[in-house]
């Protein structure tokens, strides 16, 4: 029963309905057309169904309904990522965010259990009254949901000093592609055996999709102190972020803004009093005890003025602080302002290469005439170079993915990873035989294979499928929709940007 | 030794079918279950630091290096890989990994799955793989160093790893407080400290006869590790003398510390909700068997129990004998779990057959060791 065929796909959706209720499944395309796009507008793939199950056990019938039918889906959180990830070629999206309950929180041992659809900072707003704060703080926090937040193994700028989501989920119950349900780790303590919690963070979708998510919470620290150093040279800023670093504080964020990024954020909604003039600021976060944050707060004062800061401000008060991160954390929307699409990479570099990579972006955004924003977490060496372009423009599009693909074949060469938070999804799967061997991918193609034999979840993402070698040797002619490849009548579609393009079968 | 001496002998143990013990200095080989391998493995030759950038903070070194190295190389950086399992220092990074160990700073470090950045391994094919990277941040790709992490060898022959430093800190100190019998003011203790400013390093409870072997006389005692910045850790010892009265010690307590079960015949680890099994825990330390050593995590909700090699052994007791019953009994409760790092063999299969029974475990053995050569049974079928 090919879903690519109408009626069957009708008589799917219909049994959809009868699980989650039919104002819950959408199959005209022009009410799918919302999701056919994640927060990465260059990418677009038109799903077949979306359906959106409200409750644990409507969400279990659903995959088992699929299961039995053979048919690939994809999991969808609030659709924020930057990666293609979500995108549903012509299948199903199981979307999460109606599933939203806060099961449980447990104060005095730091931790909470809730559904995937939570909204990040909900959860966040939910514990701040114990004195309590859920770390991986990605920027769309405000839409983001915790489930995707798993998927991708998100991080955000506090991720510096606390980690990221790997770092903060104990346990997973999870219903794998088979409609199976399993727990992996566990909620009330450590536990040995194989770390399968670990191996489904940042599995992007491919290994099933989270029921419940039981995260660490952290108390909230007695200080916060927000810097804002500002610099009339890229370099001076990178070369400070080094000395920071070296020096051992771990801030609890340490961000960086070039001049374009600056004067994009001024003009917007967003402005946050930036020095419109200068060529980069750092946004430096310290938290702890008082005193321990004072006696930091004046090293790393003293490194921003010994390596040319023109002025280091302190935010005076909490508003003068949210308003500096305001700037930051909506950078992204701003650049809105200068192209209707935007390419943003998340390549992540030694911090000691900081300078060099800057300088070479720079020089590579000359060469093929396009605007880089940088925009980034300079604390980790988690770069994010911008660009907003307009797709419909053929030359500028090229000019602007052949300038990515050496930004990142740079950062790649000083010993880098093509992601730091993002994903590969579809984005940049292009990218992974460059950082992995064949015997590695082969090896994250076979986990997964642990976890959905039919690689159903999330087809075509992450791993190129070429680079599995059993299992595309055996089913070459399995899947019904990847003989839709190339049926995607993407318009602004970014060509492969990678070295080798990606196989065909693979999108 | 290299990369391709493992691969050769992983070869070489697929086509005469036997099976390998992999181990790292072979310092811990009494640790879990009998494996069923005919040759031994050692990755001891296979040392030495591959990359170090100390402005950078990460480490690539292979994975014979031993965690004294670590700390000798790093520490001329005035840095330190915050990792102190028990046993010595003796040990290799790659077992350390391989059997995801953690001490003491693990209260404020995290586990080793936390500082591990990314890591080489040879799966039971032959097969060089790689997972992560060697940068802080990273998600290209499925997360194959968690999955090895902790492992036991049983999925992969770990022979590189790249890890996250720290800056050493300005401070470093350690103190103790003497616990009293009442196992309500120990617990009010904990309480007390979890909701002060004071954030330790390390924060442990001893039993009498753990303290008898750290040095520290025969009374249960609270060893409480501060470290940072020196107005930091200044704050804390402030807060700490608010709370109870405390003796300087040195730092040298924490080596000891994690030769705490030398000779022990069984290590168990017990971990749970940390207010669920404070009182307990309490208790357990005030009041002990005589022959068991017991530290306690509580922030982390750990208990590890070491029987001391006076015990009748198993030959000629029963599994119930060799485990101290309040153990088994705590087992049998859904919220707490018990991971058991050495047995006396035939016990093993009584108390815990196996963890890796579920089917996506299974599944993983099978596909990263098809033929099941390496260290079958160590973490059961």
């Amino acid at each position: 029963m090919p879903l690519s065929s109408q009626s069957s796909a009708s008589t799917v959706a219909e049994r959809l309905a009868d699980i989650v209720g039919e104002r819950h499944v959408l199959s005209r395309p022009s009410e799918l057309l919302v999701y056919n796009s994640d927060g990465l507008p260059g990418y677009r793939r038109q799903p077949k169904l979306a359906v959106f199950p409200g409750t644990r056990e409507e969400t279990i019938a659903v995959v088992q309904l699929l299961a039995a039918e053979g048919l690939s889906f994809v999991p969808r959180g609030a659709g924020t990522g930057l990666s293609g990830g979500a995108l549903a070629d012509d299948i199903v999206v199981i979307g999460v965010h109606r599933l939203k309950q806060i099961i449980s929180l447990d104060i005095e041992n730091r931790r909470a259990t809730v559904e995937p659809g939570v909204v990040n900072l909900r959860l966040n707003k939910f514990v701040a009254p114990h004195g309590l704060l859920y770390a991986p703080d990605p920027s769309s926090e405000a839409a983001c949901t915790i489930g995707g937040n798993v998927a991708e193994n998100a991080g955000g700028p506090h991720c510096l000093k606390y980690g990221v989501t790997l770092n903060h989920v104990l346990a997973i119950t999870v219903v794998l592609p088979s409609g199976d349900v399993v727990e992996l780790g566990s909620r009330t303590g450590e536990r040995d055996g194989y770390d399968l919690r670990g191996a489904f963070i940042g599995s992007e979708g491919c290994f099933g999709l989270a029921l419940d998510v039981t995260v660490k919470l952290t108390q909230r620290p007695q200080a916060v102190r927000t810097v804002l150093a500002d610099f009339m040279s890229i370099d001076a800023a990178a070369r400070v972020t080094s000395s920071i670093i070296s020096s051992g504080i771990v801030p609890a964020a340490l961000e960086f803004m070039d001049g374009p990024t600056i004067r994009v954020v001024e003009s917007s909604i967003y402005a946050a009093g930036y020095p419109k003039d200068a060529e980069a600021i750092l946004l430096i976060e310290l938290d702890g005890l008082e005193a321990g944050v004072v006696a930091d707060l004046e090293v790393v004062r003293q490194i921003c003025l010994d390596g040319g800061a023109r002025n280091v401000k302190v935010a005076r008060d909490d508003a003068e602080r949210l308003k500096l991160w305001q700037g930051r954390k909506k950078a992204f929307g701003a650049m809105g302002r200068l192209a209707p699409h935007l390419i943003v990479q998340d390549a992540v570099i030694p911090r000691t290469r900081l300078s060099e990579i800057l300088a070479a972006i720079h020089a590579i955004s000359e060469k093929y005439d396009v605007l880089v924003c940088n925009v980034f977490h300079a604390g980790d060496g988690n770069l994010h170079p911008n660009i907003a372009y307009s797709a419909d423009d053929p030359d500028e599009s090229e000019r602007v993915h052949k300038a990515m693909t050496e930004i990142m074949r740079a950062c790649i060469d000083v010993g880098g990873s093509i992601t730091g938070e993002h994903g590969v999804g579809l984005d940049k799967m292009g990218y992974m035989e460059s950082i992995f061997s064949e015997p590695s991918l082969n090896a994250m193609c076979e986990l997964r294979g642990v976890f959905d034999p039919d690689h159903r979840s999330n087809p075509g993402k992450v791993v190129p499928i070429h680079s599995c070698k059993e299992w595309h040797s055996v089913t070459s002619a399995r899947t019904r929709e990847q003989a839709l490849a190339g049926a995607h009548a993407a318009t602004g579609e970014p060509p492969p940007l990678a070295a080798k393009p990606a196989h065909p079968s693979a999108q | 030794m290299s990369t391709e001496t493992i691969v050769a002998a992983i070869h070489e143990s697929i086509t005469s079918r036997a099976p390998l013990r992999i181990s790292g200095r072979s310092n811990w080989l009494s640790a879990g279950r009998p494996v069923k391998a005919q040759k031994a493995l050692s990755l001891r030759e296979d040392a030495g630091v591959v990359g170090y950038v100390s402005g950078d903070l990460t480490l690539t070194v292979r994975a014979g290096t031993t965690l004294a190295e670590i700390e000798r190389v790093t520490g001329e950086h005035d840095q330190w890989l915050p990792l102190d399992p028990f046993g010595s220092s003796d040990g290799t990074i790659g077992a350390t990994i391989a059997t995801a160990s953690a001490g003491p700073l693990a209260t404020s470090f995290g586990l080793p799955r936390d500082l591990l950045l990314g890591l080489e391994f040879v799966n039971g094919r032959g097969e060089v793989v790689r997972g992560g990277g060697k940068v802080v941040k990273n998600v290209a790709g499925f997360d194959l160093s968690r999955l090895l992490t902790g492992s036991w060898g049983t999925l992969g022959v770990i022979t590189e790893v790249s890890l996250r430093l720290y800056a050493r800190p300005k401070v470093d100190r350690s103190f103790i407080i003497t616990l009293g019998p009442d196992e309500r003011a120990t617990a009010a203790l904990i309480r007390a400290i979890a909701a002060s400013p004071l954030a330790p390093f390390s924060l442990e409870l001893v039993n009498g006869n753990a303290a008898r072997r750290l040095a520290l006389g025969d009374k249960p005692q609270c060893i409480v590790r501060l470290g940072g910045n020196s107005a930091v850790v200044d704050v804390q010892l402030k807060a700490l003398s608010q709370l109870a009265r405390s003796e300087e010690v040195d730092q040298s307590i924490w080596t000891k510390f994690r030769e705490l079960d030398r000779d022990a015949n069984s290590v168990i680890r017990i971990s749970s909700l940390p207010t669920r099994f404070l009182g307990t825990a309490a208790g357990i330390v005030a009041d002990s068997p005589p022959d068991v050593v017991i530290s306690i995590n509580p922030q982390r909700g750990v208990m590890r129990l070491a029987t001391l090699g006076t015990r009748e052994s198993s030959s000629t007791g029963s599994a119930e004998d060799s485990v101290p019953t309040e153990l088994l009994e705590a087992g049998k409760d859904s919220h707490t779990s018990l991971i058991f790092e050495k047995l006396p063999e035939d016990v093993w299969p009584v108390v815990s057959p196996s963890v890796v029974a579920d089917s996506l475990s299974r599944g993983v053995r099978k596909v990263f060791d098809p033929y099941n050569i390496l260290n079958p049974g160590i973490l059961g079928d």
